[in-house]
């Protein structure tokens, strides 16, 4: 018995061993067979599922490109998507061409050494460099001098603006504010003064959900900026060469607090701001529950995101104004910045299969590939009208590449958009009639009239690295309690709580951010 | 394992230990012989009767075996593997899990510096408690009313809808809460402002937010932890409730003097197995709850941990790991031990 328990314990120990080394790789497919390349992908709308195993595409891509292509979607919540990809990372499971979530992420796996340096393709790649890897592109993804990722545009700089229900104003006889004492008396107004005609207390002035990165739109985030703008105290950072800094040592910082605090005390905010996570948010706008907030075009305007607000409200409507003029004649919408989406290629890739994701990603960019990664088939997702542009059609039904199921074969326009051509801004925001009120709408005028708008040129802000842990839960949940009330905001306590953030680690932060700032020229 | 012929051999190697203990130094080497050779005869008896029962429940010890499996890869396994939290762990190909820089106890040094520890092991302890405190008696209670209930469709009713809810994952739980608890459109805010009161923001209150995880973890899984304690008193002789109630014994004293009493053994034993693991608080439940307002009372060592992971620390999340596993074994030993002394009823 004995020995039979020592066999099996060897047993178990050898086995422990091999689990915990992990599996070897399998050997090379022959030279004449399509090269298998994995990719992991962000889809374009995470809503709707991902790319079917029906995509023409991957017979395309073996056809022409000698490529099986074999893809991993990303999951949708970008705290999932740095998980996972560190998670692949450690198991080393990272697929052959990555979509690295976050710059976060991209600088610990390039320190780590998972990323191909990448420096010499970008002379590979004329039609894409054309567009898309200009001098900040570059300097995004630069390392020790080198690059190892290719940052693409990932949406279009100042794609957000601030809206006021227009019919409410109206009702009320209200005009459009200007500035910030204008405003709070239309918040104050669109909360106590019924302007839906319901006859219930049931709606606020502003509406909003947290949604902040710290290195550039830090707590209490990317929503509150038209009013952190009229302080000046817009972004996480002061990117002046003289005045470098975190902005919350900005004195007007407090000004900016105490106007916060007042509109929390008055209840002109949507009290559930720090509760409602994004869909609730934009759930909230759409029935109504408040007049007055900062959205992004597509998610206001495009068709299915409008619908909703449209059945519920046929006679209302928004207009998109300028961000109010605060007290010392500051005004912002929020910090502009250039937005990328990193695509990296394992460091473990053979040079044969490198040069193979190089000839693919240059592919996808121009001609054949971008239509199939931007528009899907012709005939079945779009079809060309009369100046050749791949438009939507009803005749496609569901297939229509702006409806659910066309939607899916579209997945991969991360991949190819640029975000440059007035075409493909034409193409990807199409004006339509809208189904209740029969009023028309276009994403992409909304797009130009936000874009119009006071925004704070901040170049490189969100290249600027990210805070520790404990710095990060002590700024975020400072500013909370401040706001919440549980700490009591004044003068004494908020400097008090200032001195102990930098204690904490944000001398460091700053610090780091001000020589990646310097080195980079982002320095105003 | 002691057949008739096993207690037969069993008793010859007694006597023969006591005859090798009394003999004289001549006879010793004889006696001896004979010790070694019966106890020889006594294992190999053993090991048939052993496998010759493992062969008559084999089916029995094949369900063990998917367990098994599963303590081994999940549980064994990574024993071997968290030996990272002393490393630089990269990836497994890169420095592998023997391959990282040995850097001894810096990722548990800066756990235990970080300026979030005690407020971190406060909260895990808080939450931790709480949730036993209320949810095992309340669970206990559920059990003995289902069990004490002599309707039977109430019965199942109750029993189904009150699982119900153990189905439902945390993100479906907070829709339902914000539901119930919003200040704007919430239920409980409307009875509220009814009775001409303030609406409160309960989710971001960090008075009411420890209450709202503790109660919604009751209501989520006291159904589902009722189970056991259904299945304990369904073991209960029948004939001592007859007995007592010929006895005129009222249905409190029954509940009081012989229920409570013959479950007691299974009480302490879910609660020894939930003192082991008092440090996880319940990840999935905080992570969705809580937000910036409420995070020093609502941030635990586990979402601490998320956090950190998704930077890449995968050390410092397993030094984090094992110092769980050790407080955690040390209050089960410790509780295991009073168990014993006080009630007589311990796990080991």
């Amino acid at each position: 018995m004995k020995k039979t328990i020592i066999v099996l314990l060897v047993a178990l120990i050898a086995c422990t061993f091999a689990f915990a080394q992990g599996a070897t790789e399998a050997p090379a497919a022959a030279s004449n067979e399509p090269m298998t390349i994995t990719m992991l992908y962000a889809a374009t709308a995470t809503e709707v599922g991902p790319i079917p195993a029906d995509w023409e595409g991957y017979a395309i891509i073996r056809e022409k490109l000698g490529i099986n292509l074999v893809l991993q979607q990303l999951p949708s919540a970008s705290a999932d998507q740095d998980l996972v990809v560190q998670t692949m990372a450690a198991a080393d499971e990272l697929p052959d061409f990555i979509t690295v979530p976050s710059k976060k992420v991209y600088d610990d796996l390039v320190a780590k050494g998972f990323f191909a340096d990448v420096t010499d393709d970008f002379a590979k790649m004329p039609e894409r460099s054309k567009v898309m890897f200009g001098a900040g592109s570059k300097a995004y993804t630069t390392y020790n001098g080198r690059q190892y990722g290719f940052a693409t545009p990932s949406s279009y700089v100042g794609n957000e603006g601030l809206l006021i229900r227009k019919d409410w104003l109206d009702k009320l006889g209200l005009a459009v504010p200007t500035t910030l004492d204008e405003l709070y008396d239309v918040m104050y107004a669109f909360t106590y003064n019924d302007p839906d005609g319901n006859g219930k207390d049931d709606t606020y002035g502003y509406g909003a959900f947290v949604e902040s990165y710290m290195n550039y739109e830090a707590y209490p985030g990317r929503r509150f900026e038209p009013l952190m703008g009229a302080f000046g105290v817009e972004g996480t950072f002061n990117m002046s060469a003289d005045n470098f800094g975190l902005k919350v040592k900005d004195p007007a910082y407090y000004d900016f607090m105490v106007f916060m605090k007042k509109c929390l005390d008055a209840g002109v905010i949507d009290p559930n701001w720090q509760a409602y996570k994004k869909d609730d948010f934009r759930a909230a706008w759409k029935q109504g529950k408040f007049g007055i907030f900062r959205e992004q075009n597509s998610a206001y305007a495009n068709t299915n995101n409008y619908k909703p607000f449209d059945d519920n409200f046929p006679e209302g409507g928004f207009i998109v104004v300028d961000a109010p003029i605060g007290p010392n004649g500051k005004q912002s919408v929020g910090p502009a910045v250039e937005g990328f989406r990193i695509f990296a290629i394992n460091a473990d890739c053979s040079p044969e299969k490198h040069a193979k994701i190089v000839e693919m990603f240059e592919w996808m960019s121009y001609g054949e590939g971008y239509m199939l990664c931007g528009y899907g088939i012709e005939g079945k997702t779009y079809v060309l009208n009369e100046k050749g542009w791949p438009v939507p059609s009803a005749e496609l039904g569901d297939y229509s590449y702006d409806k659910s199921i066309g939607q899916t074969y579209v997945q991969l326009r991360n991949s190819s958009f640029n975000y440059v051509d007035p075409v493909e801004t034409n193409l990807r925001y199409p004006g339509y009639i809208t189904a209740t009120s029969q009023k028309y709408m276009s994403a992409g005028e909304v797009l130009i009239e936000m874009q119009s708008k006071t925004w704070t040129p901040a170049a490189g802000m969100n290249f600027l690295p990210s805070p520790s842990t404990d710095v990060e839960t002590f700024y975020r949940q400072g500013i909370a309690e401040f706001l919440n009330g549980t700490k009591e905001l004044t003068e004494a306590n908020w400097k008090a709580w200032v001195d102990q953030l930098y204690a904490l680690g944000a001398d460091k932060w700053e610090k780091d951010a001000y020589e990646y700032a310097k080195n980079g020229n982002f320095l105003q | 394992m002691r057949t008739g012929k096993n207690y037969q051999l069993s008793a010859e190697v007694d006597n023969l230990k006591k005859r090798l203990k009394e003999s004289s130094p001549e006879e010793k080497e004889a006696v001896s012989k004979q010790l070694k050779a019966k106890k020889a005869e006594l294992r190999k008896a053993e090991n048939r009767y052993l496998w010759a029962e493992i062969n008559r429940h084999k089916y029995i010890y094949l369900l063990l075996f998917i367990p098994v499996v599963y303590y081994f890869i999940f549980k064994y396994i990574p024993l071997w593997n968290a030996q990272i939290a002393f490393r630089n762990f990269v990836s497994l190909k890169r420095t592998g899990i023997t391959g990282g820089q040995w850097i001894g106890l810096a990722n548990f040094k800066e756990f235990v510096q970080s300026y979030y520890f005690w407020p971190l092991i406060r909260n895990t302890l808080m939450y931790s408690f709480g949730k036993l405190l209320v949810s095992l008696p309340l669970s206990i209670l559920l059990a003995i009313a289902i069990y004490e209930c002599t309707h039977k469709a109430l019965r199942k009713v109750v029993q189904t809808l009150s699982y119900l809810p153990h189905f439902l994952s945390w993100v479906i739980m907070y829709g339902v809460l914000l539901a119930l608890l919003s200040p704007s459109e919430g239920i409980l805010n409307d009875i509220i402002k009814l009775f001409g009161g303030t609406p409160k923001g309960f989710l971001t209150n960090s008075t009411a937010f420890p209450f709202i995880v503790i109660l919604s973890d009751a209501w989520k899984e006291i159904g589902w932890s009722a189970i056991i304690f259904i299945a304990a008193l369904m073991g209960i002789d029948g004939s001592l409730f007859e007995a007592a109630i010929v006895e005129g014994a009222n249905s409190w004293q029954r509940v009081r003097y012989i229920t409570l009493p013959s479950i007691k053994s299974v009480i302490v034993i879910v609660l020894l197995m939930k003192i082991g693991t008092i440090l996880d608080a319940g990840f999935n439940q905080l992570y969705m709850l809580q937000n910036d307002a409420v995070l020093g009372i609502g941030d635990i060592i586990d979402t601490w941990v998320y956090r950190g992971t998704i930077q890449g620390k995968f050390s410092l999340a397993t030094a984090a790991g094992i110092f769980k596993g050790i407080i955690g074994m040390t209050l089960l030993y410790i509780s295991n031990w009073a168990s014993r002394k006080f009630t007589e009823s311990s796990l080991f």
